[in-house]
């Protein structure tokens, strides 16, 4: 199964656990897997329409899945997903 | 509420003063008890927005990862991010806003010609759409 690392402020929504063994063959299907064990994660990764959150970013190992098949990337035992905010800004 | 402790709270003032008149950002690590944020230890980032960085910073997502690993490796959480203001006031901008997280604490520093004049910490929310102040105690203040 492939595995998910949880990001420090959304552990309280895992049951404190910094990562989750989830099954499916694909992101998408790990991810709707892993907010299916822990509902209160949800509406930290996606929006109201089911869409990721625009500061959400999802790797698998070390590559994002945006430059892969988004959440059609395909996994399986051993891969690790992060899931990785994406910040920037500026004063104007 | 926030607090940065003395060490942290130099690695960031100087790292604001010395990327001036650019933009810095970096990340804080410490720990959380209940409402109280404490930062023990700051993280230059490096800026990688391609472009003016007078006005605008951008951390890359490796480094995020990175941050994520040290504070794991010294006992602490990923608690906060915080950026500067070069020639600004310390407020959260409409381009802070529609970039941020709301996971995370956002601390901007405002350098005026080249020294620290003030700071501020925000949380914005999930939507991005306001930020509301979060009381920020620091050794400047
Ligand atoms: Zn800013």
């Amino acid at each position: 199964m492939p595995k998910i690392l949880i990001p420090t402020p959304l552990r309280q929504f895992a049951d404190k656990k910094d990562s989750v063994d989830v099954a499916g063959a694909t992101v998408g299907e790990a991810l709707a897997a892993l907010t299916t064990a822990h509902p209160d994660l949800k509406k930290n990764l996606f929006t109201d329409e089911g869409k990721l959150r625009s500061f959400v970013n999802v790797y698998v190992n070390d590559e994002d899945i945006r430059f892969l098949e988004k959440d059609k990337t395909a996994v399986a035992g051993g891969d690790t997903i992060s899931i990785v905010p994406s910040i920037a800004g500026g004063a104007r | 509420m926030i607090t940065v402790e003395t060490q942290p709270w130099s690695v960031m003032v100087d790292h604001a003063q010395a990327t001036y008149p650019n933009e810095c950002c970096g990340a804080m690590l410490g720990s959380i008890d209940g409402d109280v944020k404490t930062v023990r230890l700051a993280l230059p980032l490096d800026n990688a927005y391609e472009g003016a960085q007078r006005e605008r910073y951008e951390l890359r997502p490796e480094d995020l990862l990175f941050a994520e690993r040290e504070a794991r490796k010294n006992g602490m959480d990923l608690i906060g991010i915080f950026h500067s203001h070069p020639d600004c006031d310390a407020y959260f901008s409409k381009t802070d806003l529609e970039n941020s997280c709301p996971w995370y604490s956002f601390i901007v520093l405002s350098i005026q010609q080249g020294k620290f004049h003030h700071a501020n910490s925000w949380l914005p929310n999930m939507e991005q759409t306001e930020a509301a102040k979060e009381e920020l105690t620091h050794p400047n203040a």
